[in-house]
């Protein structure tokens, strides 16, 4: 049998929209800064794609580089009508958007999650 | 590192506290839009801005949003002609606050547009640490 690697793979996406949900957070809080960019990660197919083996902490003083560290916030795509004479990029409703999209993507991995976790109570029954 | 929910949870709270305070700035200026100076000649109240920043939260390593100053609008006050006014000065002209109520009410609205969308937010964080803490209740 070969093994299924949904639990790890929605759990990935959980974590991929957990820091998406914080920058959205951030970008809103700051969409009345002066010279502020809004920010956006790489796509998760992207990030899928460049799932990589970790290197090996053999030691306490081995430092694993974290999630944010290998998926670095971007500048979202910039856009020439939103930039404002302040410097500040953030479009509220496009944040809203992203919101609304996260938090479908979250139910869907959340429903994912929850009907797997059915399947093998019932195989397990 | 902290758990992405619980920074978006405080960065919206900051959100939420630095457009309390232009609320209210702005409910400070409507409400001294006619405080004329109590000597005569004197300068009346100066409307006062505010403006953010992105600052480094050290305790958590998160980019919060803060109130960076509280300046005061430097444009010239309005003249009006009134002998009556215990603020006028010798030739009868009374200095009025730089304050426009039209300029303080749009500032309101987009205050309140910006609050309400961190609020959203805020509602947003905690609905999703919900869905996951409830995905231990199933079976």
């Amino acid at each position: 049998m070969t093994e299924v690697y949904l639990y790890q793979l929605a759990s990935q996406r959980t974590q991929w929209l957990n820091v998406r949900q914080s920058l959205i957070a951030g970008n809103v809080a700051n969409a009345n800064t002066p010279g502020f960019q809004a920010k956006d990660i790489a796509p998760f197919s992207t990030v899928l794609a460049q799932t990589q083996m970790t290197m090996a902490a053999t030691s306490p003083g081995h430092i694993a580089p974290s999630e944010t560290e290998l998926n670095p916030p971007r500048p979202a795509d910039d856009d020439a009508a939103n930039a404002t004479l302040s410097g500040n990029s953030v479009d509220l409703e496009s944040e809203m958007v992203k919101l609304g999209e996260i938090s479908r993507d979250a139910n869907t991995a959340n429903a994912i999650k929850k009907i797997f976790h059915q399947m093998m109570i019932s195989a397990l029954k | 590192m902290i758990d992405p929910l619980q920074a978006s949870l405080k960065i919206a709270g900051a959100g939420l506290e630095a457009q309390s305070t232009r609320l209210r700035i702005i409910s400070q200026n409507i409400a001294n839009s006619q405080s004329t100076a109590t000597v005569s000649g004197g300068d009346p109240y100066s409307r006062q801005t505010v403006s953010f920043d992105n600052a480094l939260d050290s305790a958590s390593g998160l980019g919060l949003v803060k109130v960076r100053s509280i300046g005061v609008d430097q444009s010239p006050f309005k003249l009006e002609h009134d002998p009556g006014n215990p603020a006028a000065d010798s030739d009868g002209y009374v200095k009025l606050p730089n304050v426009d109520v039209l300029v303080e009410l749009t500032d309101m609205r987009e205050a309140n547009r910006t609050y309400e969308a961190n609020l959203q937010v805020a509602k947003q964080s905690a609905d999703l640490l919900n869905q996951t803490v409830s995905l231990l209740k199933e079976a």
